[in-house]
């Protein structure tokens, strides 16, 4: 049998025991790394600053830009995997792809279909949210490069439909400034039942950005926090909505497309009920759309991603017989044409950018500094736009900061960024041997998770087979 | 009517034809000069849409949603009932229901008249922007709901939650309330503008000194959010 260990020493003062690592005095020990940052995934510092600032205001906070979530997924999760032995490449460098676009050709119903020279247009944004510079230039740059832009919630604004040789004209529940003359000024007519930022809630503009000419636009008392209707004032359902379409119809002489924006939230349904209502052309706007203004709340936490609504809302047509018939545009967070080359892939017939557009404009370009610094921001982190404080003259009415924004400048930037993503999409297109870039197709692209995969129904890459269950 | 109006008169049929053609019938008639009687009307949807001005028509039974829809200034009489939306977004011109009106007459009118001689649905006047509406009957539930600009005078009365969520404009009652809107309260309106209210219903044969006026307006507490310090949304 052993004998009993014996331990050969006297137990050693606290002192002798103690690390002498740095840890603070009085503390007991452990890893001072650990305590300071925090160790709860569930109380994050941003978490409880929430807590405190609700404590504090009383309110949910509200902001412009986009979601800051990063639980969505991204357009980088999928891959193209262009034409090897199985298919044959274009020449990307030397051979051509046709961009042409058709939206809304419906004969009998629409006697002058959209037709633009890319598959991409500027997103509806409208005055009021955007100074009148950045809607001119926007529009002036659109039509250089044979595309369109969209009048937003706030009327048909004169410098816009001057600049812009196409324009969608977008009824939201507000129906502000609706005219009879401006609708058949159109070149397209938006019901817009609802937005990516924040499906199911209204627009908002707070009064700093209410001057006198949006007031005036929009029938409003100069300064109000305006908070929009989400409901349209004179239809509520899906056969009324058929109603309203035949209506617009009828207004306008079936010349122009009747298009339909929603937020993506439930795109297998609401898409098959929108075709079935008679849109020409639906718009699935994903949950990472840019806003000028929102409680912050539905930006993080309401609607699905754009990539996963693309496919759903594709199938959608499918299913019904509406494809072909009905066009399908995706926005929401798309910021290249490499985004964009994967939304037509997925089964978009175009996309809308709204938010890269204006980073065209020069919105979080390294300028004006001290206005950033004075909003509590720097460029490239600036989402201030509800402010109306656009330091870069964008997203305000203030007629000092406005004019920093060189329309024939700016205008320019966004015809050579629309320019170099319709590079980047055919550039795509080729190498997987596509002389269309409409003729992407899902099972050009791979997915590289299985959340993109689960998402998107798109194929897994190596395994080759999409995720299910 | 007399011989020269009905000689100047073109009549048409409604009833189940294509309501395209129906209205590109009325279209050409009016550009003609002509003046049109729409016979059978049958509550079909969308009859005279977008109307320009200097130009009558008239709709023989009811109508169905949004007749004189974006109205551009026609005079459009209606001889019975008017479903949903009758006046939609109309500019100018003058709209008149011979009897009730559906959900959410006159909704976001910008100018003209709108006279409805019997009860009008609920929301009538909703974000309406400019003009007048007179409902000789009662007015439905959440009627004025966020409207901008305008008059909407309902001589009996209206229901629930009337004037809610007012911007501006004025809804102006002969008859009781159920209960007003969210951010709605009553005003004593001054002389001029009973008697500007009243000129205007004498000019449609609805003269009566005697009534007894409550005008709603907006409280403007829903101007702005509630924030202690508006500047707070500056920060974020």
């Amino acid at each position: 049998m052993k004998a009993p260990y014996e331990y050969p020493f006297d137990p050693p003062s606290e002192d002798a025991v103690a690390m002498r690592d740095g840890a603070i005095e009085g503390r007991t020990a452990g890893s001072p790394d650990a305590y300071d940052a925090g160790e709860s995934a569930r109380w994050s510092p941003k978490a409880i600053a929430d807590v405190h600032a609700m404590a504090q205001l009383g309110r949910y906070q509200l902001r412009g830009y986009n979601t800051f979530s990063r639980r969505m997924p991204s357009f980088d999760d999928l891959v193209f995997v262009p034409a090897t032995m199985t298919r044959l490449p274009l020449e990307g460098y030397r051979e051509s792809c046709e961009t042409a676009t058709v939206l809304g050709d419906r004969p009998g119903l629409v006697s002058e279909p959209l037709r633009l020279d890319i598959p991409i247009y500027i997103a509806s944004m409208s005055f009021g949210a955007l100074s009148a510079n950045a809607k001119a230039a926007l529009g002036y740059g659109a039509s250089r490069v044979g595309t369109m832009t969209c009048t937003g919630e706030g009327g048909m604004l004169e410098d816009e439909r001057e600049a812009s040789t196409t324009l969608v004209y977008q009824m939201t529940p507000s129906r502000y400034m609706l005219d009879l003359e401006h609708l058949r000024m159109a070149d397209a007519i938006e019901l817009a039942v609802g937005q990516g930022a924040k499906p199911g809630t209204g627009g908002v503009l707070l009064g700093m950005k209410v001057s006198e000419r949006v007031a005036r636009m929009r029938s409003l008392p100069v300064g109000v926090d305006q908070r929009s209707t989400v409901r349209h004032p004179d239809f509520l359902g899906a056969d009324d909505l058929q109603v309203k379409i035949e209506e617009l119809r009828e207004a306008t002489g079936y010349r122009v497309p009747i298009f339909l924006k929603m937020g993506a939230t439930r795109p297998r349904y609401d898409v098959a009920i929108a075709a079935k209502a008679g849109a020409d052309v639906i718009v699935v706007d994903g949950a990472e759309g840019g806003t000028g203004a929102s409680p912050e709340l539905l930006l993080d936490h309401t609607g699905i991603p754009t990539v996963s609504a693309i496919r759903a809302a594709r199938e959608a047509l499918d299913e019904c017989g509406m494809s072909g018939k009905v066009s399908l545009v995706a926005a929401g967070g798309i910021r290249s044409g490499t985004d964009a080359a994967k939304c037509l892939a997925l089964g978009a017939d175009a996309v809308m950018v709204g938010t890269a557009a204006l980073m065209a404009l020069g919105c979080n370009s390294p300028r004006y500094l001290a206005d950033y610094e004075t909003l509590g921001t720097s460029p490239g982190r600036c989402h201030h736009c509800h402010t109306g404080l656009c330091p870069v003259g964008i997203t305000t009415q203030e007629p000092h900061l406005e004019e920093r924004l060189d329309v024939p400048g700016a205008a320019e930037r966004v015809a050579r960024f629309l320019t170099a993503m319709t590079m980047e999409i055919t550039l795509l297109a080729k190498s997987c041997g596509k002389s269309s870039v409409h003729n992407l197709e899902v099972e050009d692209l791979r997915a590289l998770s299985l959340e993109a995969s689960a998402f998107t129904g798109v194929r897994l890459a190596g395994i080759d087979r999409p995720f299910t269950w | 009517m007399s011989a020269t109006d009905r000689a100047n008169r073109i009549e048409l049929q409604a009833a189940d034809r294509p309501i395209r053609e129906v209205n590109d019938e009325i279209r050409a008639a009016l550009a003609d000069g002509r003046e049109v009687l729409v016979r059978d009307a049958r509550s079909r949807h969308n009859l005279g849409v977008g109307l320009p001005s200097a130009s009558r028509v008239r709709f023989e039974g009811s109508v169905g949603y949004y007749c004189g829809g974006l109205n551009d200034g026609a005079m459009i009489e209606i001889e019975r009932n008017a479903g949903w939306g009758v006046g939609e977004a109309m500019a100018r011109g003058e709209i008149v229901v011979g009897g009730y009106a559906g959900m959410a007459a006159g909704a976001s009118m910008r100018g003209g008249l709108l006279h409805i001689r019997g009860d009008a649905g609920p929301r009538c006047g909703v974000a309406m922007k400019g003009g007048d509406i007179i409902v000789e009957g009662r007015i439905g539930y959440l009627s004025g709901f966020m409207a901008h600009a305008g008059r909407l005078i309902a001589l009996g009365g209206a229901g629930e939650a009337c004037a809610d969520s007012l911007w501006g404009g004025e809804v102006w009652l002969a008859g009781p309330a159920e209960s007003l809107g969210v951010d709605a309260r009553i005003e004593e309106p001054g002389a001029e503008e009973v008697e500007s209210v009243e000129a205007l219903l004498a000019s449609r044969g609805l003269g009566d000194s005697g009534r007894d006026w409550r005008k709603v307006v907006s409280e403007q507490r829903l101007w702005h959010f509630e924030s202690r310090d508006a500047k707070a949304w500056l920060m974020i």
